[in-house]
């Protein structure tokens, strides 16, 4: 039982981290984003070239980080410049339209260009001790480096100048612009912190197992449930909802099967929208 | 200061305003009165860059500012308090207050003469901004727009909600930050509240200004006294 608890936190601090890039994105513009698992996947793959490159792991690894903030870059300097012009639920569709359509063609390209490529950074080294339990040396790094991230994204958020005007653009558009602050500018950053979320999860992922080219929309659906678990718009209810969730899916998988595991993930996700429809933590309506 | 001329605005193409013109000179106390829907708020919005006008012209500080948007309209030193405040609820005091002063860092001498202003929000520090009540929240509205160091503060119904013991409170936190000398244009539908604190005063009707003067010959004015002081 301690095992796969420890495995769920494992994966729950995974959750957490790409729920997060998803509902920044939502909380500060409206804007869901659909390709975002795409993002992941083509960063494990920039990495994954890179290396074959003859470039160390580590150094190739940052490589995916730029290439993840790029392509959300790209998305907010194109496809979403429509998406911004609208406000509500018609940004929300557009949204959801465009992201869905730019997720299909980076898919196709992938799996002609690069079929069943995936990232796989092996790490060895002696399984540690934690609690009792056996880790893998990949497990233990993955972690590590996730909880690091979730560190500074609290230091960011809560103590300087940038993370509070972020958040008074979540709580407030026009008292935001009152102070000063320029929401265009703040989502443009936002997305650039998405998409380098998405490349940290493919690139931890791909230390516990490999990420291949087809796993855009499970992880897009993924960070999806977790969101909408935890609340849209909220940081910490992303974070929250991921430990739950991520327990839930380990216990589940060594207790019931893995073949199950999405299913009970699916769910335990309807049953807290039944209970509690703004999620975990949600604020808004 | 501020020199408002020939401004339009509305929404979707349908002026609320129609050639509305004014100005307020350094040192002074403007109010624009007016009843519920005459447009003072559309007109408000559209001199801070919240909406930009159809027509006109906005000149602060001798620069053209028309259509320039709210964020950069505040940095030049407007600032704009509008009756529904738009805090940050979910933040503290001290941090609605912070952002007032973005992108510089909090200047501590004036966090200081806020919080000599208003006891209160010191008191309040550390508490949640959309915790507090109507008439706390319009004190921190004001304060976290001092922080941005304005040239002019814009007041939009500033007594909006409150009690008549805390609205003239609050009148009486403007007419201090007057005596120091800022530089303030009110709109306001408690007209005598604003008429006791304000040198010249317009009144907006219909989305036009029907009629200017001092405070004094406002308040003379057989017409405001009957359509805003209750005289008969």
């Amino acid at each position: 039982m301690t095992a796969s608890i420890l495995d769920g936190i494992v994966l729950g601090l995974q959750f957490g981290v790409l729920a997060a890039g998803l509902t920044l994105v939502y909380g500060l513009g409206g804007v869901l984003n659909l390709a975002y698992g795409q993002i992941a996947v083509v960063s494990g793959l920039v990495t994954l070239l890179t290396m074959e490159a003859g470039v160390p792991a580590v150094p190739a690894a940052l490589i995916g980080l730029v290439a993840g903030g790029a392509l959300g870059l790209i998305f907010d300097l194109t496809i979403l410049q429509p998406v911004y012009r609208r406000h509500g639920e018609a940004r929300v569709l557009l949204s959801l339209l465009l992201t869905l359509g730019a997720a299909f063609v980076i898919d196709g390209y992938l799996n002609w260009r690069y079929p069943l490529r995936g990232l796989n950074l092996r790490i060895t080294g002696d399984p540690l001790v934690v609690f009792g339990v056996r880790m893998r040396m990949g497990s233990v790094v993955a972690s590590g480096i996730t909880i690091v991230v979730i560190g500074v994204l609290y230091w960011l958020f809560r103590y300087t100048r940038l993370g509070r005007a972020i958040r008074s653009v979540i709580q407030d558009e026009e008292g935001s612009r009152l102070v000063g602050i320029d929401p265009q500018l703040m989502m443009r950053l936002i997305l650039v912190l998405s998409g380098v979320l998405a490349a940290i999860v493919a690139i931890t992922r791909s230390m516990v197992a490999p990420v291949n080219v087809r796993a855009g929309f499970s992880l897009t659906v993924l960070g999806l449930i977790v969101t909408v678990v935890g609340g849209l718009g909220s940081i910490p209810g992303a974070f929250l909802a991921g430990l739950v969730l991520g327990i839930i899916n380990s216990v589940a998988s060594s207790y019931i099967g893995t073949f199950l595991s999405l299913i009970i993930l699916l769910v335990a996700a309807a049953i807290t929208i039944v209970i509690r429809p703004t999620g975990l933590l949600g604020v808004r309506e | 200061m501020l020199e408002v001329e020939g401004v339009s605005a509305g929404y979707r193409g349908s002026d609320v305003v129609r050639d509305v013109s004014f100005h307020v000179d350094e040192g002074e106390t403007v109010m624009i009165i007016g009843s519920n829907g005459a447009g003072k708020t559309t007109l408000f919005r559209a001199v801070c860059g919240l909406l930009p006008p159809s027509s006109g012209e906005v000149r602060f500080l001798g620069e053209d500012i028309t259509g320039l948007p709210a964020q950069k309209v505040v940095r030049r030193g407007l600032a704009f308090v509008p009756a529904e405040r738009h805090l940050f609820p979910q933040m503290t005091v001290e941090e609605n207050l912070m952002l007032g002063a973005y992108p510089e860092k909090p200047d501590p001498d004036t966090l200081e003469t806020v919080l000599e202003l208003f006891p209160r929000l010191g008191e309040r520090f550390r508490q949640l901004a959309g915790t507090m009540s109507g008439g706390e929240q319009q004190m921190l509205a004001v304060g976290r727009a001092l922080m941005s160091q304005p040239r002019l503060l814009v007041l939009d119904e500033p007594t909006t909600g409150l009690a008549p013991i805390v609205a003239r409170n609050a009148y009486a936190a403007l007419e201090r930050l007057r005596e120091q000398g800022l530089t303030i244009l009110v709109a306001e539908q408690q007209v005598p509240l604003a008429l006791a604190v304000s040198d010249r005063g317009y009144v907006l009707e219909n989305g036009a200004i029907g009629l200017a003067g001092t405070s004094a010959e406002l308040a003379s004015d057989p017409r405001v006294r009957s359509a805003y002081l209750g005289v008969v």
